[in-house]
């Protein structure tokens, strides 16, 4: 292969035509052509996506300023109302005692639990022998496979009021007299749904940073080793420093996965709606949405979800560019 | 010093049999209650007493459950091929061509991921609505479309950018056209990335729970595996033995998906057709 090819992707008006064969008229075509095939081969991805993700972002927008129910739905005829959906939704008490405090609470402590649980399986996991490596990844790899929603009925089932193995084990071991109804006190439910979360997100966290930390370098710890550096401060002073943009996405990721849990919060008994004190900003949007057929307050709510989620996704963004820089 | 290293090592022979315990656990109960006689009335114990399979006898012929596979299997299907070919040709307009918007396509793609769907739910149910597809598997793989697709020309793009433009161009010089050469040499290239990217659009439509529950509602025969599992409740109360056989049904496919992607990805198919 020549020296001379080798050049940066291959710009359509630059390529060999062979056919061309100096015809001006045939050559323009064949130019302007080039010129739009690549619009030609974008344009069925850009007219999905306009349809189906920013159209119905200005569209859920719009709702949030109108008072949409059924009969708007019906009709198809508009009722503007200004903020009054916003008003309403930061005027209501359970927005800040109960929505807020689930959301925003719950995403700290299954953050927090997932990227150190799943940061400690990747340190023991570097640690293991080759096989044993593999077996360990196997196993973290079903717990990732799980669908969320199967997942979160197992969970239900182990926790069960009547039946769970939960109920059945404490009172065989005597702890507790009679069944106990894990679903129905907030703390317990979050707890439920925290470590359904923690269970389903830890093995990404556990691949991703595994595959950043082979890549640390072995002299630079050994030194580190020799001058004296117990592992956890090994753990704080070189590896920590050197796979932190892993660590950056890493963190981005879950903290958008959390912040947004739907089915193991839905799914759980009293977690459609029925028992309020569990509701989240999701799940919120959604009863008031489709349950109680409010579909602009709703749509107010999924923009209140929309906007924290830009404004954690732009300041981890930020710092991840500004990292990079340094 | 020896000492030390057994203690050492007892220590993480504990951490690991934790580790596999926690992780395996949830699937192993999710199976050996599919399986378990006593799991429907309570007696079921850490390993299971009585073998059966009428869990998975009812699940697939009263539960109906033999429809919600073959519905989630048809949905998996057209959103697989469809966004595999729609985020293939976008893949190769971002990867290959420059032209004018090029970064501002590319910076769109990205940041559209980060769109949380869960939110977009009430126009998408209007618009669905608005095109009279609401209750059937048409609207359900359109709305999937739009979530495979900006991860899946991500993907791509990185697959189509590791294909040496050399072998491009010597088809070229050997007189392919545009669409021969995309025929003969990147489709077959890019083989690869693109069973990775169908992996991923199956997954999503096959574990879709939201736009699945709201888009089919009233319309229980064309169910999804993912809302179909709703079904087993309520009929008999606590009825775990069939919930956890139709959740076994479910997971398999996924975890046999998984097991086939691992390590898979970056296996130098193209590694060795350039030589320095």
């Amino acid at each position: 292969m020549t020296v001379g090819l080798k050049q940066p992707p291959v710009d359509e008006g630059r390529k060999p035509q062979p056919s061309a064969g100096g015809r001006p008229p045939k050559r323009r075509r064949l130019l302007t052509m080039a010129k739009a095939r690549p619009w030609l081969l974008l344009a069925p991805a850009l007219i999905l996506l306009a349809g189906l993700l920013l159209w119905p972002l200005a569209r859920v927008f719009i709702f949030s300023l109108q008072d949409y129910g059924l009969r708007q739905i019906v009709s198809g005829k508009t009722k503007f109302i200004g903020l009054d959906n916003y008003a309403e939704v930061f005027g209501d008490s359970s927005l800040w005692t109960v929505v807020l405090p689930n959301t925003i609470g719950f995403a700290i402590v299954a953050v927090a639990s997932t990227v150190i649980f799943g940061t400690l399986v990747a340190l023991l996991m570097a640690s293991l022998s080759p096989l044993w490596r593999t077996v360990v990844g196997s196993a973290v790899m079903v717990a990732w496979a799980m669908p969320a929603v199967t997942g979160t009925y197992v969970w239900i089932w182990i926790f069960d009021a009547d039946q769970g193995l939960v109920n059945a084990t404490l009172k065989g071991l005597g702890l507790m007299d009679e069944s106990f109804n894990w679903f129905t006190n907030p703390v317990t439910f979050y707890g439920i749904v925290a470590l359904n979360i923690v269970h389903h997100g830890f093995p990404f966290v556990a691949i991703t940073v595994l595959a950043g930390l082979l890549g640390v370098p072995k002299e630079m710890l050994e030194a580190a080793e020799m001058d004296g550096a117990g592992p956890i401060r090994r753990f704080f002073q070189i590896t920590y420093p050197t796979i932190k943009p892993v660590f950056s996405v890493v963190v981005i990721l879950s903290t958008i996965w959390d912040f947004k849990v739907f089915a193991q919060i839905y799914l759980m008994p009293g977690g459609s709606g029925s028992n309020r004190e569990v509701l989240n900003l999701g799940v919120w949007s959604y009863v008031e949405s489709f349950g109680q057929n409010r579909y602009g307050f709703g749509a107010a709510i999924a923009v209140l979800l929309t906007v924290l989620l830009l404004i954690i996704t732009a300041i981890y963004v930020r710092t991840l560019f500004k990292e990079e820089k340094v | 010093m020896r000492h030390r290293s057994l203690s050492r090592r007892l220590v993480k022979a504990a951490l690991v049999a934790l580790l596999l315990a926690f992780t395996l656990f949830p699937a192993y109960w999710m199976i050996s209650s599919s399986f378990d006689a006593q799991a429907s009335s309570g007696g079921q114990s850490l390993l299971p007493q009585e073998f059966t399979l009428a869990n998975y006898q009812y699940v697939l012929t009263e539960g109906g459950f033999g429809t919600f596979l073959r519905n989630s299997a048809v949905v998996a299907f057209f959103t697989v091929t469809i966004s595999g070919i729609v985020a293939l040709l976008a893949a190769v307009a971002v990867a290959r061509f420059r032209f004018k918007f090029r970064t501002g396509i590319l910076i769109m793609v990205l940041t559209v991921q980060m769109v949380p769907l869960e939110a977009l739910v009430i126009p998408l149910f209007v618009q669905v609505r608005d095109l009279q597809l609401l209750n059937s598997l048409v609207g359900l793989v359109i709305v999937y479309l739009a979530f495979s697709l900006p991860f899946a020309i991500w993907m791509l793009r990185g697959f189509v950018a590791a294909v040496p433009v050399e072998l491009e161009e010597a088809a070229y010089i050997d007189g392919a056209s545009w669409g021969r050469m995309f025929r003969s040499v990147l489709l077959p290239l890019v083989a690869p990335g693109l069973v990775a990217t169908s992996v991923f659009s199956f997954i999503v439509a096959w574990n879709e729970f939201i736009f699945a529950m709201t888009l089919l509602g009233g319309a229980a025969e064309n169910y999804t595996v993912a809302i179909g599992l709703k079904q087993f409740f309520g009929v008999h109360a606590n009825d775990w033995g069939p919930v956890m056989a139709a959740s076994t049904i479910i997971t398999i496919p996924v975890m046999v998906f998984f097991v086939l992607v691992q390590g898979k990805l970056s296996n130098g198919l193209v590694a060795g057709a350039v030589k320095g």
